[in-house]
């Protein structure tokens, strides 16, 4: 303490210390941004992400206007590309609503991966060995509860050693993700391999009794998520609980102050969080895919994050932002095969889109104050 | 309030905009009827991305071939790349080609099998093929279905030649993908090519449990000559082991891509499938309403498997004619690959076994065959035999 001060004094008298007072460029915090503002951001945000795409899709020896006009028709264009976006869509939206619930309460849950992992792994062993023991629409009920209670589960695992011992939440969950994937690896490679397969290891296709059915389409998964925005919604903004989860992420003191019991909050809401993410693995495994194997999550644990980020771990907003997500994602397959280019450059493009998203967020927060010229100093 | 209202508006939104799309949802889908030369369309799903330079590059060749064969116009031939084994990205690809018209569909991947049949029983007008699968024989499949693959094990067995005139240790390596039949099988007819030329050849086995993982293919290969292989052989898709054996001064045989340019010096030669020939026939079998059997398995006389990118340079000497005389006794004599009074490692009768582990076949005496590829298209071949070492 005594040898800062000292320090300090030197510095103040230094002949250069003018110079260096303030740094060249530096953020401050923007408390109000005028009406309007965000909204232009966000679109020269995207045109930016539009104009270095088409840097890149020009290097790749293509017209950039007809590969995003592609990428529209290739996602909104006909009915049955619509129905794979929005199947794209279901899972990213319904692990956003998980998420954004432990991120309100500043939980970082890096782990909807492995919780996703564990609700499609308990739905699956009710699917491959449960079936004729059960009446139709039960079985699918069966497994979607074990798919809730897994995910639940398994996401309260950090909730305990955080409110015990006080862990590291990010690393934990990070680190149970691939427990749970080795788990699903061991079942795909050993018990769980299909006979038909001749032992190649896959897992069987779920019989019809366990896949879901479509409406419009799409497997019902959709109604599910729509469901889960509304009661996500009403969860964090009207309930008591809800209430609690905002406190303990503004201040644990002023929660502990309060009275709310933070341990409490901390598994109720990870078990909460945990089991969103278990019905991801449940419309995956008994809709989508119709089965489970390694990769059945796409890595939606992790892209889900970006969702809950960018909609500012708003419900509602969450619908639009995973609906861009899928539009991305579908429009930029096909590229491949109509222009020529590799889906590697396709997914820069899209990592670009995300991108400038993520970086005009930060420019809706702070601004970037420059040192003035010396001429200038009043 | 506003906001509950707001989702709700939303939701019914998306519902219109579904429910409005649907109307053209029963469209689409060819019909066999009226199938001609000019108005067919073909519709392939590939596993990987073309610049793999491997599986996938090899599958398109065919693809093309096939339509350079028939005179048909290549924007007939409706290739979706790099689908991958997601079966929800799988069944989309499969059904957009349905959307699009196409009469026949191919898929490239044995994990594309479930899904195939899910769509092939929805659609009945149209023909499918899927490669190396092994479902169309099972009560599953539709008549619709089908399934089609190379006698690979017979180009493998000529390029266990090279291998066990080349090696001089007298050890090989092999980098193999998954343990199972058609893996197995194939490494097995290399080893026994090697035998037929070098009684005191070895081999060592290592999965890599992946079709293809360059970084983990060149790893694997770099182990294999650790152990004392000099000639490193590969059910890999890419070209990785062929560079870590350019790198350690060993020799190596490829599969499905003449591999020489990756590695000059290492390079032998490369068994590989000529997917066109069975892609022609089918294609063509469309267009004359004539049927396709439910497997198709052809080998070294039709050309469908063969061996590529021999190079003279650094084969050991005598190895072309040796070459030549087994691939005479396979097309001419019908040699067996699989014959013999072959032993695994604790010296019993070497057994093939369904997934329940029931034996259906046993190498009792000198004079067993096990006629490989013949009932079914995919190969069935998994007894580990003596001289081949697994290493996990």
């Amino acid at each position: 303490m005594e040898n800062k001060k000292t320090k300090s004094k030197v510095l103040v008298n230094h002949p250069d210390y003018k110079e260096h007072q303030e740094p060249w460029i530096r953020m401050v915090k923007i408390d109000s941004v005028p009406r309007g503002i965000p909204l232009l951001v966000r679109v020269s945000a995207l045109l930016g992400a539009m104009l270095t795409g088409a840097i890149i899709i020009l290097a790749m020896g293509s017209n950039p206007i007809l590969v995003y006009i592609s990428m529209i028709t290739e996602s909104l264009g006909s009915a049955s590309v619509l129905r794979e976006t929005i199947r794209i869509a279901i899972p990213l939206l319904i692990t956003g609503l998980g998420i954004a619930l432990a991120f309100k309460m500043r939980f970082w849950n890096i782990g909807a991966e492995g919780q996703i992992i564990a609700g499609g792994v308990a739905a699956s062993y009710f699917a491959l060995f449960w079936n004729g023991y059960l009446p139709y629409p039960m079985l699918l009920i069966v497994m979607f509860i074990a798919a809730v209670v897994a995910g639940g589960l398994w996401g309260m695992i950090p909730a305990i050693f955080k409110a015990k011992w006080n862990t590291n939440e990010t690393l934990f969950t990070l680190m149970l993700n691939y427990i749970a994937l080795e788990g699903l690896r061991y079942l795909q490679y050993g018990p769980w391999r299909d006979p038909r397969a001749f032992g190649f290891p896959i897992i069987s296709p779920f019989p019809a009794e366990a896949r879901l059915p479509t409406l419009f389409g799409v497997h019902i998964g959709w109604i599910i998520a729509l469901l889960l925005v509304v009661l996500v919604h009403i969860y964090m903004k009207k309930s008591k609980q809800g209430y609690e989860i905002s406190v303990v992420g503004e201040s644990v003191q002023t929660a502990r102050y309060a009275g709310i019991n933070v341990n409490l909050v901390y598994l109720r809401t990870m078990f909460i969080s945990g089991a969103i993410a278990g019905i991801t693995g449940y419309v995956t495994v008994a809709g989508a895919n119709g089965t489970i194997s390694e990769e059945f999550t796409g890595g939606v644990g992790f892209t889900a994050i970006t969702v809950a980020w960018l909609a500012k771990l708003n419900p509602v907003a969450m619908i639009i932002i995973s609906c861009f997500l899928a539009i991305l994602d579908k429009g930029s397959g096909p590229l491949v095969n109509s222009f020529g280019i590799p889906s590697s450059v396709a997914g820069i493009i899209t990592g670009l889109f995300l991108f400038f998203m993520l970086g005009s967020e930060f420019f809706l927060n702070y601004r970037l104050v420059f040192r003035k010229k010396e001429g200038n100093r009043e | 309030m506003k906001k509950v209202l707001a989702i709700a508006m939303i939701a019914l939104l998306m519902l219109a905009l579904i429910a409005a799309c649907d109307n053209d949802s029963n469209g689409g889908g060819g019909s066999s009827a009226g199938v001609t030369k000019d108005n067919i369309k073909i519709g392939v799903v590939h596993i990987g991305p073309l610049a793999d330079q491997g599986y996938t590059f090899n599958h398109d060749l065919g693809a093309r071939t096939m339509i350079s064969n028939l005179g048909l116009n290549m924007d007939q031939y409706i290739p979706k790349f790099d689908v991958g084994v997601d079966p929800a990205n799988v069944t989309a690809a499969i059904n957009e080609l349905v959307q699009e018209g196409c009469h026949i569909i191919f898929a490239t991947s044995f994990s594309h099998g479930f899904q195939m049949i899910e769509v092939a029983k929805e659609q009945p007008d149209i023909v499918f093929a899927h490669a190396t699968g092994a479902l169309a024989h099972t009560p599953d499949a539709p008549p619709n279905f089908h399934n089609y693959f190379a006698k690979i094990h017979q180009a493998r067995y000529l390029a266990g030649i090279a291998a066990g005139l080349r090696t001089e240790t007298n050890v090989l390596g092999y980098v193999a993908a998954h343990p199972f039949a058609e893996v197995i099988s194939g490494y097995t007819a290399f080893y026994l090519g090697a035998l037929s030329v070098n009684p005191d050849v070895t081999m060592e086995v290592i999965y890599i449990n992946s079709w293809g993982d360059p970084p983990l293919e060149q790893q694997v290969a770099t182990r294999l000559i650790e152990l004392g292989a000099d000639v490193i052989a590969q059910h890999s898709d890419s070209a990785t082991p062929a560079i870590a054996a350019q790198e350690l001064g060993a020799w190596h045989v490829g599969y499905n891509n003449d591999m020489r340019e990756a590695a000059p010096d290492a390079s032998m030669l490369s068994p590989r499938i000529d997917w066109s020939i069975y892609m022609t026939f089918a294609v063509k079998s469309v267009i004359d309403g004539t049927p396709i059997p439910a497997d198709w398995g052809e080998g070294l006389s039709s050309g469908a498997a063969f061996i590529t990118g021999l190079n003279d340079a650094i084969v050991a000497p005598g190895t072309d004619a040796a070459i030549d005389a087994a691939r005479n006794n396979i097309i001419n004599n019908n040699m067996m690959i699989f014959r013999g009074h072959l032993k695994d490692n604790d010296g019993n009768n070497a057994q093939i076994t369904d997934y329940d582990g029931n034996v259906i076949f046993e190498f009792t005496d000198d004079n067993s065959f096990f006629a490989e590829s013949t009932t079914t298209s995919a190969p069935s071949f998994n007894a580990i035999i003596a001289g081949i070492n697994i290493i996990s």
